[in-house]
């Protein structure tokens, strides 16, 4: 009660203070006018008339009509919750018609949760919903991308520019040392990969479920947060045919300023110690080739879809095509889908319906370079004097220049215009989701439903490399033959998905329960084949009986789940709001007695607006206070079957793994114990708080939204390195825990004034990630994925321990170079083995990088290495600028990170005169050639230049590839028109708009390198075969992956 | 139309309310890619290909060469490396050094194949899935690999971690001390001699298996670790007309001549896909790594000037264990195949149009060379910052179908490694004899090798680096390095005499670091087991 009156003090306090700083002047002179309010579904009653700028006002009646008193000269300010508020001003009339247009992003929208929908202001969990308008602002590849700022407590990363490349999602930080993706549920259909299938322009809302109450009925699968998609379905009234087309023109990306031939000719000859090709005696004589140059080209992105939507009151349908077309920036890249999706909903009799969604898609993609490959061109030697015919990266004749063939340290690179030029290949993947439910409602409130799914991807690609005896042509067999290759693969994945609901709502009074309970299954079915081999007789044929040294792989594997899963909604009064999950889920990835898991969770809401003490409070449109609590949990970082012991044979003969063994010239074949047996691993957990308010001021015209959350997660997934003593490498274990917590905010505000509306969304999160404890025996964990590249020095360069950030860098602490012999000495003279630094047989020399002895013994050891920064912002967000006037819309809108931390891995490649953990030389960047440290230039920064980098040990992780990875970026900024609906018509158009967009037209960074939005880049799992693969421990290394550069588009949205 | 009603409500409630194919298997899939013990073991071939994934674990350069032969012959100073693993030349080899943690973690995954298979072996033998000798044999074959394997261990690393059961296992015991690992070798091949059958006792199909033979003889070697000297000399003797040297000291390693007379372990290799990168397991890089690069374009292992120039003149194993510039290929195989003159690199080399390259591969006759570099241009390599010393191992360079990174590639030989020959058992055994007293029987021993070794009867006298011994101790130690260089045992040799840092410093004038001449505990491995204490000295 005490605090009840509290309350009501300060709101008293808050509203008197309010009304002292309005104006309280009221005219004398006034005549009374009269009027009526309403909106597209008839009169609005309850709605405020406010005589602007004073507190006169009247609440219209039951039949949307008001009468007032009014001075001569005034404004009108027309506001109810859920409407667009207008002004109008006062003339000689003395009737007035208003009629609101409905506010879509106010209180009434409909949020789409599991297994049903509910009205925003009826949620208690953490909801933060994506429109259509919103994905269609930015032209994006996949569904993930437009993720991108537009929620708070989504943080999203491009791993790289690639058409059609991978991108980073993480809902509220990074919860999990294993898989970190969140559940994707396309129109009720939770599926597994495959999201870059789904035509973007489909979208008609994604909502993002964030905390434990949203989450939970995800069970198993909801830690890492749950994204419901739902695709446009027709409509009831008439028929509409939309056409939406993009083209953008990429520009080249930013390059790196590297050598030219005759730069770099001239460093080569001045640094001793290898052998040198004849022709670099002449620098200037030397043909330059840029790779940059020649790699890179402008891109082209189309876009073309065509829906036809529409129905009546039984069936509506929806169809659409789309065919998206992306020329890469790098020679070669690609990407291309076709889509064809078909919605239709059929209302057969008043109490049954039914609904299905068909998405196919065929796509061929493709990335000459792969992921992180794409450094090399940065780092080749710009003269190509190797092949007699040409010294050009290809000439007239269509010849490709080569390295020098026999020369040591050149031999090793390759003409990758050569590559992508001569290579063959493709990747074609067909993929299907189909959905079809029927529901049945057996009484007012109460509903059945059945709904079956079924998602298949079939992939299919190969690659052929011709032969290439070029090099042996012209020197003979000193150079090596290279055979031709090919390889071939294919698989397929078969997904069915049954679940059945029951549902019922119910009113009572005051009262009002709302539940949902069903059973699920789902069941995975995953089949490859494949081989590869070389020595083909002819470069033609692409044809694997026809290969030498045949290598063919071949697997299947299912995994299942069935759940059990209910939700109780209780509302009293319209103002408390009760929910109460559970999620029970058994998953075929653990062993018996391990396989089920009760996920509860649950939350309540207050809608304090709707207390008599703020009903009245009219700057306050809406408050609304949230807690929740619950448990989920994460199964995706596991490959079924872990918890068997498994031998095996490894292989044939031929394999490179085999187990088995030559007896008296046969091989016989083995079986070896490969793995531990662990029936003890089981799901991940994340237990989340999140409490939160709902804000809505100025009629709704500005929301806020600010949650708290604290999620723990636990019991992490991890195939991770085990002591050899236990017979394996790595087992798979539950281990570790990790604290993520922080505070989102979103904030939107938005107004219409006569023909100008203007808006701004901004939204924030900030995020605190903390390892809480790995396994029993270590206190930290490394990068669990290498980088791709060649990385001496560098096999280590994250390191998490305890009360650290997932991911941070780790080596040494890098302080100048040494700048004399005398300063060396002194510290050898110290050091307990006669070094500080490098060893007896690599002496440290001045102008070599020096050292922080951390621990304190007087030398550099392996030791020394420690934290560097975590690749984890402080926080990050997006700003969205929205501005409409008559026919013109023009958004902008920004997408930044802060006190985030980038390893700078290429400029490291930059700096190394050597190429990394070869036998080779290699390019530098211009800074480094001119600031490189020598006697007569005594850098601080640069280390001298040698030829063999991997021994002087310059060049291995530490602080000075460690840079500040903030960044601002305008993502998009676009400029809209719409013709006049009347000139529209007469087109026989209904509307017509025309728009020009930018993408990326700046970015504002201290980062050094070309592009600060680094996600986790494609690395190998050294604890699976050395896959590809991206993890949260290998995080913010820049790799020198593809640049984001920037697109300029011009785009037509037609509707008839 | 209202029945249809109700049958309509009466079909969708039926379907949402019976718990739809829930049957009891739904959750318990069958991992089709990995057979599992409960699909495994119910037949002869199983036991066998049990054990034979344990010899596999030797099928990698990693512990064969960069491990155990870099150990026997860099750790002595004999040859060197060229490439990445230079830091042998200083006995400064890092704990991060990835050859040694493949060794130790190959081995221990032989380890765990071993104890897993012991179990299993036991149960199919139960079962009657194996008979008894079959059940025998492969339990001897397994005993015999696990305690060879833990030999290595404890020669190179010192004291390790014994690890001797099945079962899921942390990973996580700490080191037992040097002797403690020496007596269960002592004790498993123990085992294996009472169990496996002498090497004639096999079937052909079956050459290369542990023999009784191998399993005296590693025995008797783990004796003399524990300086049970006369225990191993029992043991050695055991070998006495089972085994016998070959006439010829150059044919023990001949590429047509594996698995010979004198052999008593070797590590198979045959050629199964391709000889180039990406080449099965069963081919290894180790003949053509050490290959002059004039001829491999290779080159990555080169020899010590000193060690050519220390043998007595007359000795028929210098040759035939190292070669210089000015001589013959003495392998007949290599002679056969057309001599160094033959290579791809060298008939290019000669062909060429640059005048430098043309001379490297000119003869003193002016015509094509088919000596290892001539002493004018010796065959130093490309890399005028680091020549090579122009001396090259030729118990390595024997397989005539390796050209290297040149012509076909052919990288990856099928040579067999041999880890015991008979000639070290006599050696081992003239040890024994000193040790015990029995000078005269150590020199009568020698004398065997060394008659051998001269082509028919030995000089009297006994030379080694231009001096002359007289103590017989001292010559085993000399002819540990005269008989076995170039292969897998030298330096563990004069570790387990005790001598290995007084011979190198006697020979070469090096002084080997304290704690040096042990491998340090790889990094990793102690990353992951913290109760894993780093070598003195490391």
């Amino acid at each position: 009660m005490m605090r009840k009156l509290t309350i009501r003090h300060f709101v008293g306090l808050i509203t008197l203070s309010l009304f002292l700083l309005i104006s309280l002047s009221a005219s004398a002179q006034t005549r009374q006018i009269s009027g009526n309010v309403t909106s597209v579904d008839g009169p609005l009653p309850g709605a405020t008339v406010m005589i602007k700028g004073t507190t006169t006002g009247v609440v219209t009646d039951p039949k949307g009509s008001f009468k007032l008193a009014v001075p001569a000269n005034g404004t009108l300010v027309i506001s109810i919750l859920g409407y667009d508020s207008q002004e109008l001003v006062i003339g000689a009339a003395n009737t007035y018609e208003v009629k609101l247009a409905a506010n879509v992003s106010a209180l009434n929208e409909v949020v789409v949760v599991g297994y049903g929908t509910t009205k925003r202001k009826d949620l208690t969990g953490s909801v933060s919903s994506v429109t259509a308008e919103q994905v269609a602002k930015v032209p994006v590849t996949a569904l993930d991308q437009a993720l991108q700022g537009r929620s708070s407590g989504v943080q999203v990363t491009n791993n790289d520019g690639a058409p059609g490349s991978g991108v980073t999602v993480l809902i509220r930080g990074v919860g999990s040392l294993g898989s970190n993706e969140p559940l994707y549920v396309v129109d009720g259909y939770p599926i597994t990969g495959g999201l870059n299938n789904i035509n973007p322009n489909d979208i008609a809302s994604m909502d993002i479920l964030k905390d434990a109450s949203a989450t939970a009925i995800y069970g198993v699968r909801a830690s890492n947060g749950v994204v419901i998609i739902t695709t446009k379905k027709g409509r009831r009234d008439g028929v509409e045919v939309a056409l939406d087309a993009y083209t953008s023109v990429q520009s080249e990306p930013k390059k790196y300023k590297v050598l030219n031939a005759e730069q770099w000719a001239t460093l080569a000859n001045k640094t001793p110690g290898f052998d040198r090709l004849p022709e670099w005696a002449n620098p200037s004589a030397l043909q330059n080739v840029n790779w940059q140059d020649e790699v890179y080209r402008s891109g082209v992105r189309q876009n073309y879809n065509l829906a036809v939507r529409g129905g009546g009151e039984k069936v509506q349908s929806s169809f659409s095509a789309g065919y998206f077309d992306q020329k890469g920036v790098v020679t070669g890249s690609y990407f291309k889908r076709i889509n064809l999706g078909l919605n239709i909903d059929y209302d057969a009799t008043k109490w049954l319906k039914s609904s299905s969604t068909a998405k196919y898609s065929r796509q061929n993609a493709n990335n000459p370079f792969g992921t992180g490959a794409l450094a090399t061109l940065s780092e080749l030697i710009p003269t190509i004097g190797g092949n007699k015919l040409t010294n050009k990266a290809k000439d007239e004749n269509g010849n490709y220049g080569f390295y020098d063939p026999v020369n040591t340290y050149t031999r090793g690179w390759n003409n990758p215009l050569y590559t992508i030029e001569s290579q063959d290949s493709k990747n074609l993947t067909n993929y299907f989701l189909g959905t079809t439910s029927l529901e049945a409602t057996l009484f007012e409130g109460l509903k059945i439903k059945t709904n079956l799914g079924i998602n298949t991807t079939d992939y299919s690609g190969y690659y052929f490399m011709p032969s290439d005896t070029r090099s042996l042509d012209q020197y003979g067999v000193a150079s090596p033959n290279i055979l031709n290759i090919y390889s071939q693969s294919a698989n397929n994945t078969f997904e069915w998905l049954w679940e059945n609901t029951v549902s019922y709502s119910k009113t009572f009074g005051e009262h009002a329960v709302d539940f949902v309970g069903g059973i699920s299954q789902q069941r995975n079915e995953f089949r490859q084949v494949g081989g590869n081999g070389n020595a083909l007789i002819s470069d033609a044929i692409r044809d694997l009986s026809q290969v030498k040294n045949l290598v063919a792989f071949g697997n299947q594997q299912t995994f299942t789940l069935a759940s059990q899963f209910a939700r109780l909604n209780y509302k009293f009064m319209d103002r408390y709001l009760i929910t109460a999950t559970v999620r029970r889920d058994g998953s075929s990835k653990f062993f018996k007695g391990n396989q089920y898991g009760v996920f509860p969770s649950g939350s309540v809401a207050w809608r304090a607006k709707e207390e008599s003490f703020l009903k009245d409070v009219n700057f306050l449109s809406d408050l609304k206070l949230r807690a929740s609590y619950g448990e989920v949990g994460n199964q995706a970082g596991i490959r079924p079957f872990q918890y068997l012991a498994r031998y095996s044979s490894g292989g044939p003969a031929t394999s490179p793994i085999n187990v088995g063994y030559p007896f008296g010239g046969a091989y016989q074949d083995g079986l070896a114990y490969v793995n531990l047996d662990n029936q003890r691993l089981t799901w991940e957990t994340s237990r989340q708080t999140d409490i939160g308010v709902d804000a809505a001021f100025l009629n709704g015209d500005l929301s806020l939204t600010v949650d708290y959350y604290r999620k723990d997660s636990k019991d992490f997934l991890l195939q991770i390195p085990t002591a050899s003593q236990s017979g394996v490498t790595n087992s798979a274990q539950n281990a570790g825990s990790i604290r993520n917590q922080g505070f989102e905010f979103a904030l939107n505000y938005k107004h219409t004034e006569n023909d100008f509306t203007y808006g701004v969304g901004l939204n924030v999160t900030t995020v605190k990630n903390k390892l809480l404890s790995i396994t029993q025996n270590t206190s930290f964990i490394g990068n669990l994925v290498n980088l791709t590249t060649p990385a001496n020095g560098w096999l280590q360069f994250s390191r998490t321990g305890i009360g650290q950030a997932v991911g941070e860098f780790y080596g040494y602490k890098s302080v100048g170079i040494f700048q004399t012999q005398a300063e060396i000495d002194a510290l050898n003279a110290k050091a307990p083995r006669g070094n500080y630094q490098g060893n007896s047989s690599q002496k440290t020399q001045p102008g070599d990088r020096k050292f922080r002895d951390v621990t304190g013994d007087g030398q550099i050891t392996a030791d020394d290495r420690t934290s560097l920064g975590s690749p984890i912002p402080k926080f990050y967000g997006g700003v969205n600028l929205d501005l409409a006037y008559k026919g013109f819309d023009f958004n902008a809108f920004f997408y930044g990170s802060y006190g985030n931390k980038i390893f700078n891995y290429q400029a490291r490649n930059l700096e190394s005169f050597q190429a990394p953990s070869f036998v080779g030389i290699q390019n530098v960047s211009e800074v480094y050639y001119k600031n490189s440290w020598s006697p007569t230039n005594p850098s601080n920064r640069y280390a001298r230049v040698n030829y063999n980098d991997d021994v002087s040990a310059n060049n291995v992780a530490s602080s000075i590839y460690v840079e500040d990875g903030s960044y601002l970026r305008l993502r998009n900024v676009t400029l809209g028109y719409t013709l006049p609906s009347n000139v529209a018509k007469k087109l026989t158009m209904s509307r017509v708009r025309m728009y020009l967009a930018a993408q990326n037209l700046f970015t504002i960074t201290k980062y050094s390198g070309l592009d600060p939005e680094i996600g986790q880049p494609t690395g190998t799992d050294p604890n699976n075969n050395n896959a590809s693969s991206n993890n949260a421990t290998a995080s913010g290394v820049d790799v020198g992956t593809y640049p984001s550069s920037r697109f300029f588009t011009l785009g037509l949205n037609v509707t008839f | 139309m209202k029945n249809k009603k109700y049958l309509y409500i009466l079909a969708v409630g039926l379907i949402v309310l019976t718990p739809f194919s829930c049957k009891k298997g739904f959750l318990n899939q069958t991992d089709s890619s990995n057979p599992t013990a409960q699909a495994l073991f119910n037949k002869p071939a199983d036991g066998i290909a049990l054990v034979n994934a344990i010899y596999d674990t030797y099928q990698n350069a990693d512990l064969l060469k960069k491990s155990l032969w870099y150990y026997a012959n860099f750790q002595t100073h004999d040859f060197f490396n060229w490439g990445n693993d230079r830091f042998y030349n200083t006995y400064a080899i890092p704990s991060t050094f990835g050859g040694i943690q493949v060794f130790w973690q190959r081995a221990y995954i032989g380890i765990a194949r071993a104890n897993s298979a012991i179990e299993i072996l036991k149960t199919m033998k139960v079962k009657g899935v194996l008979n008894e000798a079959l059940a025998n044999r492969l339990t001897g074959e397994v005993y015999f690999l696990r305690g060879m394997t833990y030999y290595y261990l404890a020669s190179s690393f010192g004291g390790v971690p014994l690890e001797l059961s099945n079962g899921a296992n942390d990973g996580l015991k700490p080191r037992n001390s040097q002797t403690e690992v020496f007596t269960q070798v002592e004790a498993d091949l123990k085992l294996a001699a009472e169990l496996l059958p002498w090497k004639e006792e096999y079937g052909a199909s079956d050459l290369g298996r542990a023999t009784k033979g191998a399993a005296l003889g590693y025995l008797g070697a783990s004796q003399m670790w524990l300086k049970k000297y006369a225990e191993a000399l029992v043991n050695f003797n055991q070998l006495n007309g089972k085994y016998s040297l070959m006439p010829r000291f150059i044919d023990i390693h001949e590429y047509n001549k594996e698995n010979n007379a004198e052999s008593i372990f070797e590590v198979q290799f045959i050629i199964a896909g391709t000889q180039s990168w990406g080449g099965g397991n069963e081919v290894a890089w180790i003949g053509s790594f050490g290959m002059p690069e004039e001829v491999s374009n290779f080159g990555y292992d080169y020899g010590n000037k000193i060690l050519y120039d220390g043998f007595q003149a007359g000795d028929l194993r210098k040759e035939a264990s190292i070669i210089g510039p000015g001589d013959v290929h003495p392998s007949p195989a290599i002679i056969a195949k057309g001599g160094i003159k033959s290579y791809p690199l060298v008939i290019a080399g000669f062909a060429s149009t640059d005048a430098a390259v043309k001379a490297k591969y000119t003869g003193v006759d002016g015509k094509i060379i088919n000596t290892c570099g001539t002493v004018a241009r010796p065959w130093v390599g490309t890399d005028n910052a680091i020549p090579r010393s122009g001396y090259y191992s030729t118990k390595m360079w024997r397989d005539p179908t390796l050209d290297g990174n040149s012509g076909v590639s052919n990288i990856f030989g099928a040579q067999n490694q041999i880890l015991l020959r008979y000639g070290e058992i006599l050696l081992s055994k003239a040890e024994c004899q000193a040790r015990t007293g029995d000078n005269a029987g150590a020199l009568a021993t020698l004398k065997v090798l060394r008659d051998r070794a001269f082509g028919g009867t030995a000089p009297v006298v006994f030379m080694s680096e231009g001096k002359v011994i007289t103590d017989p101790l001292q010559m085993v130690y000399h002819d540990y390095r005269h008989e076995l260089t170039g292969e897998y045992s030298t330096f563990y040799n004069l570790r387990r005499a005790g001598v290995a840092t007084s011979f190198v410093k006697e020979v070469y004038n090096i002084t080997i670091p304290r704690g040096r001449e042990l491998y340090p505990i790889p990094q990793y491995e102690i990353g992951l087991n913290p109760n894993l204490v780093p070598n003195d000295g490391y």
